[in-house]
């Protein structure tokens, strides 16, 4: 690959890490509006079905589902790694409750949070990342992981008010356990990407483990009747819910393309400034933290000020091209075990085209884009405004501001890779 | 060879690679993990 497309390609899977962060703080205002009666289980199990309709509807707005046809037709056995990926990510979201639940969120993120450093492990050991990166780089990409670990360790502290409960030993594996998964989940991501797998179709089977392992989950500890009740019950919600669900998979889309532009070692932590745009979320427009003592504002301008110079040393230590051409032998290696065409993998990871792609949009894209619209509608129609005291003018503030970083994010691949 | 014999053939040699790929098999047993420690929680 030229040098030069490289570095561009190194400029936009950085840049799409922080779009990341933003989109995936962002999703977290929606679900601050509901109610806290409703069971965390049913709560994620009503997000993942937003999730779900966000994943078929925006990849079929974007691209159209006949490339996602073409992309299984050329790496069918993406399905599978898809599908099992999805399934981690319900265990670990369902083992974070429990987490919260029984250690407190000052305990359990940090500890989840370091899926990012076991991300680094795996992308170093499995996918050649980081070799003959030099010691600059290294420190960059390790130091600038585990200074905004630290930094999320602080802002967690500052953040949670939850007394320290009982069964703190299973909320401590809990959380180990959600952030191993998290960590370990990004194998799947890193294999798609490296054998040329499309982002916007990798995540249509993605969501198909998600939705089935949730639904289990929920079934299986709420018990069918109630958790159809509690739905039912949960009405003038599900908007919120589900909105916040589709807010997710915009953030997690730009995560999906920074993990195949810059590698899991860059592209996740990068994306774990989301905790940063949450707390940004929390303190302007919902008022937390409000009347809070002077210590805890340090914490927090602490906590931040590390969370920030951590994502700015990963960002500047992108891959040198020897380090790229290493990449490109893991590639080969996945191309050669599955049987995947080497112009198809060699397209994937310079983010262009192999030959003419598929028409457009058809009928069927269409007809999911509506339903997912009108489904939305009629849920908005249905839904209660929240009382509780919260400022409009940040909220369309941060909103705003959302907005600016998706429209340069999708005008951005575009220009660079057509979405590919 | 008919349609139907090559499509079993692809299918087979698929999961065949993927049996035989150590990668799956880290975040397969990783899964298991996570699903028994839920079980202990509930």
């Amino acid at each position: 690959m030229h040098a030069t497309r490289l570095r561009r390609l190194q400029a936009l899977g950085i840049f799409c890490g922080f779009a990341a962060g933003a989109w995936l703080g962002g999703a977290e205002a929606p679900i601050k509006l509901v109610n806290p009666d409703i069971s965390p289980i049913t709560v994620s199990l009503i997000m993942v079905c937003g999730v779900f309709l966000a994943r078929w509807s925006v990849p079929a707005f974007v691209r159209g589902t006949a490339q996602v046809r073409n992309d299984v037709r050329q790496a069918p056995h993406l399905i599978i790694w898809a599908v099992l990926a999805g399934c981690m990510w319900a265990v670990a979201n369902t083992l974070t409750i429990y987490a919260i639940r029984d250690v407190g969120l000052s305990i359990a993120f940090p500890l989840w949070n370091m899926n990012s450093l076991l991300g680094i492990f795996w992308g170093f050991l499995l996918f050649n990342e980081l070799h003959y990166a030099g010691w600059r780089r290294w420190l960059g990409v390790v130091g600038g992981a585990v200074g905004m670990f630290a930094g999320a360790t602080m802002l967690a502290i500052a953040s949670s008010h939850q007394a320290a409960p009982g069964k703190a030993v299973l909320g401590v594996f809990a959380a180990l356990g959600a952030g191993i998964l998290w960590g370990t989940m990004y194998i799947p991501y890193r294999k798609a990407y490296l054998t040329g797998m499309n982002p916007l179709s990798f995540i249509t089977f993605f969501t198909v483990g998600e939705l089935v392992t949730m639904t289990v989950l929920a079934i299986g500890y709420r018990g069918a009747t109630p958790l159809w009740h509690e739905l039912v019950s949960a009405r003038p919600v599900l908007f919120w819910l589900m909105l916040g669900g589709f807010v997710w998979v915009i953030g997690d889309l730009f995560q999906q393309y920074a993990t195949k532009y810059v590698g899991i070692s860059r592209g996740i932590p990068l994306s774990n400034t989301n905790q940063l745009w949450g707390l940004l979320w929390g303190i302007l427009v919902f008022h937390e933290l409000r009347g809070a003592s002077r210590a805890v504002y340090a914490q927090v301008a602490g906590g931040s000020i590390l969370m920030a110079l951590g994502a700015a040393a990963i960002a500047l230590s992108s891959a040198t091209e020897r380090e790229h051409s290493s990449w490109q032998d893991a590639a080969d290696r996945e191309g050669l075990r599955y049987g995947i065409e080497p112009e198809y993998v060699r397209a994937g990871m310079e983010g262009r085209a192999r030959g003419k792609s598929p028409a457009g949009r058809i009928a069927i894209d269409w007809l999911l884009i509506a339903s997912t619209t009108a489904l939305f509608v009629v849920l908005a129609a249905m839904a209660e405004i929240p009382r509780r005291s919260l400022s409009l003018r940040w909220a369309a503030a941060l909103a705003a501001a959302m907005s600016v970083v998706l429209a340069a994010g999708a005008v951005l691949l575009w220009r660079t890779t057509q979405f590919h | 060879m008919s349609p139907g014999t090559t499509d079993r053939a692809v299918s087979r040699n698929l999961f065949r690679a993927i049996a035989t790929d150590v990668h799956f098999w880290i975040p397969l047993s990783v899964l298991v993990g996570g699903l028994l420690l839920l079980d202990r929680l509930r």
